[in-house]
């Protein structure tokens, strides 16, 4: 990193009201800001330096990995295509085991459920470990404001989601939720919470937090959880963490409770070892995380330790809306971040500038999808349609054709404006008559006259500006080819 | 009751009318080249413990149960080790005498007032485990009676002991041990020290978990 702005002069407003349950127009404006931001462009470039050559690495020496690949699109295909069967399945299979399971059409459902058992077992401190669903539900916010009678107490324990949350910010990232902050930052924020000066010093940093979050786990009264996988055959629910907490937030408080969204499951445990070969490779590029955690249930017979009461919260949250849709294999996504990694548009703005939880191109994709398209109209755009995402997905979701598709249905919808409709009337009219076409290359050549420089055209002031200003514009041939032709190249 | 039928009447509505069905499948040719592929695992226990040291955790590979024991006692002995909790396993009962011997206090998973406060204070945790995983360095561990997920993750050193047999070649064999079957209420693939990189992608170990982690395999 070359610059390093002083952590007090860096952006630090209250993001907690942009998750997907808030607007998030704004994308433009708000990405603007972030590339013009060169400590987060450093900061952006570090992360990705590491984690794509890490990916790249491990899938290379995994000669299946195509193999793989098909299978997991198919398995995730065939489980939307009888997800109700499935759905109902795990459900069973966890209430077998002396589970409960509610199902949940919306995040204020899931809120009630959560606030109500809080309030059953006179909860106090609720440990959390990483979970992009109640992120996205604002689970959290949405607690302490309905249940402000309970006092809750509710700890995100992934270190970077601890200061994320202690900093009154939202993860900008699926695998790195900090990776917008430095040092200096979360010494700042960590030294306030210590009472006393913390050097920028990761070492010192994480020991800080693991005697913090450590009190946590022994007193938390539940643990929340989400879900990387759920598997219908045996009702069990993986987690997988590098840092333990997805396996002390299941193992120490006496409840556990995965908020999981529906697109979570899969049909057989067996297919596991085609997504878990799949999900750190290319994530974070290890060949297994450090834990991958498999939770049937509540502790059984005899057992000392492990949850005493075991809820499933199986999440809609407009996900259903998809499936039977050309939007459906957006469903398929795993989780791993890579797609946000390999993107040139991430790459320059990082996560926060998409105002949603879900950023990068699967962001894209999932937000408008999820929130309708009026909310989050500037996404679909947020993309050079280069595919270096689709190509990465280890699930291959086709995701710069979803990103078409949704500006086709902005289209038809009736959002593109009426200039933009004018502007493609003419140019049809235009491109449909050979005289129109000949004068307007006439204009075309006559107008750009005063603008060419060294061979491009300038930026041009109007409509047309924000096209010109970042990109080259080659000038109109002096001569057009039909006119070499006609006179004999 | 009327929720959830609700609830899956509007999925399987969803999935029986939605017309489209995706049908491309992703392009065979993705992986990218030029990294050496390891060569098939041979020695399971070698290239486990290759393995593990690569992920930061340590191996030692014993002859016989005794030398299993020596090598915790001694490891306990190095760490200044005052409490150690292990699984109740017959496997690990020898260990004992020698551990007090060296001044080290050892609590077995049974029976325990209060899990939280026994294993929070120990130094060491101490198990075995059902299966390990040559090509990943992981261990498998199941939960039951005796058999404590918490001995595995609060004490800052975690040692385990497997003999030779229960080491698997791959990932997919280890799934599929637990494929179709009623699984214990928790398995945990657990592979090397606890580890966090959210601060300036820098690695730090001993997160949340084990930092310090050792497993011997006998035979």
């Amino acid at each position: 990193m070359e610059t390093r702005k002083p952590a007090r002069e860096r952006d630090t407003t209250d993001r907690r009201r942009e998750g997907i349950e808030s607007p998030v127009e704004g994308f433009n404006e708000r990405g603007g800001r972030a590339a013009r931001d060169e400590a987060l462009r450093g900061a952006l470039r570090l992360f990705a330096t590491k984690v794509v050559p890490a990916r790249n690495a491990t899938l290379a020496a995994l000669p299946e990995a195509p193999e793989l690949r098909e299978r997991a699109y198919r398995i995730k295909r065939e489980t939307m295509a009888n997800l109700d069967r499935y759905l109902e399945e795990m459900a069973e299979a966890v209430e077998a085991r002396g589970g409960s399971v509610h199902f949940a059409s919306d995040g204020e459902d899931v809120v009630r459920y959560v606030g109500e058992l809080a309030r059953r077992r006179g909860a106090k401190v609720i440990a959390k470990s990483k979970s992009m669903a109640t992120e996205e539900i604002e689970l959290n916010r949405r607690l302490e404001e309905g249940y402000a009678d309970l006092g809750l107490e509710i700890v995100e324990t992934d270190l970077g989601e601890w200061i994320a949350q202690l900093a009154g910010d939202t993860p900008s990232h699926i695998i790195g939720p900090i990776l917008h902050m430095n040092a200096e930052r979360v010494a700042e924020i960590l030294s306030e919470v210590a009472g006393e000066e913390l050097p920028p010093d990761a070492t010192v940093l994480s020991r800080f937090a693991r005697g913090r979050l450590r009190e946590k786990f022994l007193t938390a009264d539940i643990g929340i959880t989400g879900a990387n996988f759920g598997v219908a055959e045996s009702g069990t629910v993986v987690t997988v963490t590098n840092e333990g907490n997805g396996r002390l937030v299941t193992s120490v408080p006496p409840v556990h409770v995965v908020v999981m969204g529906i697109e979570k499951m899969i049909p057989r445990f067996e297919d596991l070892s085609v997504f878990t070969r799949l999900l750190a490779r290319s994530g974070t590029g290890q060949k297994l995380t450090v834990y991958t955690n498999f939770v049937t249930g509540p502790r059984g017979p005899g057992e000392l330790d492990g949850a005493e009461e075991f809820h499933l919260v199986l999440l809609d949250n407009g996900r259903s809306n998809l499936l039977g849709t050309p939007f459906e294999e957006a469903l398929y996504c795993i989780r791993c971040g890579s797609c946000l990694n390999v993107c040139p548009v991430y790459r320059q703005t990082g996560g926060h500038a998409y105002g949603s939880t879900y950023s990068g191109p699967i962001g894209a994709v999932i937000t408008p999808l999820l929130k309708g398209d009026e909310e989050a109209k500037d996404l679909p755009h947020a993309s050079s349609l280069c595919g270096a995402c689709s190509e990465t997905c280890p699930v291959g979701i086709p995701l710069h054709d979803l990103l078409l598709k949704l500006r086709n249905r902005q289209v038809e919808e009736g959002m593109a404006g009426k200039t933009q409709t004018a502007a493609f009337k003419v140019f049809e009219n235009t491109m449909k008559s050979p005289a129109l076409y000949n004068i307007s290359g006439k204009l075309g050549r006559a107008a750009q006259r005063p603008l060419v420089r060294e061979g491009t055209v300038r930026p041009v002031p109007g409509p047309l500006r924000g096209w010109t200003g970042s990109r080259e514009l080659p000038p109109l041939a002096p001569k057009p080819f039909r006119e070499l032709w006609r006179g004999g190249i | 009751m009327a929720d959830r039928a609700r609830f899956l009447e509007n999925v399987r509505h969803r999935t029986r009318t939605g017309r489209y069905k995706p049908t491309r499948a992703p392009d065979s040719v993705w992986t990218p080249k030029g990294a050496p592929v390891p060569d098939p695992i041979a020695d399971p226990v070698a290239r486990f413990l290759e393995e593990l040291g690569a992920v930061g955790g340590h191996g030692a590979r014993v002859q016989s149960l005794d030398e299993a024991r020596d090598h915790v006692v001694s490891l306990a002995r190095e760490r200044g080790a005052g409490a150690l909790v292990r699984w109740d396993d017959e496997e690990l009962a020898g260990f004992d005498a020698p551990l007090a011997g060296a001044g080290v206090e050892v609590a077995i998973w049974r029976d325990l007032e209060d899990f939280r406060a026994v294993a929070g204070l120990a130094d060491v945790g101490l198990s075995t485990a059902s299966w390990a995983i040559a090509e990943t360095g992981s261990l498998v561990l199941e939960s039951g009676p005796g058999r404590g997920r918490s001995v595995t993750l609060l004490p800052p050193t975690y040692v385990a002991v497997l003999r030779a047999e229960r080491v698997l070649g791959t990932v997919a064999e280890a799934v599929g041990k637990y494929a179709g079957g009623r699984l214990p209420a928790n398995v945990c693939f657990h592979t090397g020290p606890s580890r966090s990189g959210d601060i300036e992608m820098s690695l730090v170990t001993g997160m949340h978990g084990p930092g310090d982690v050792h497993v011997v395999v006998v035979g």
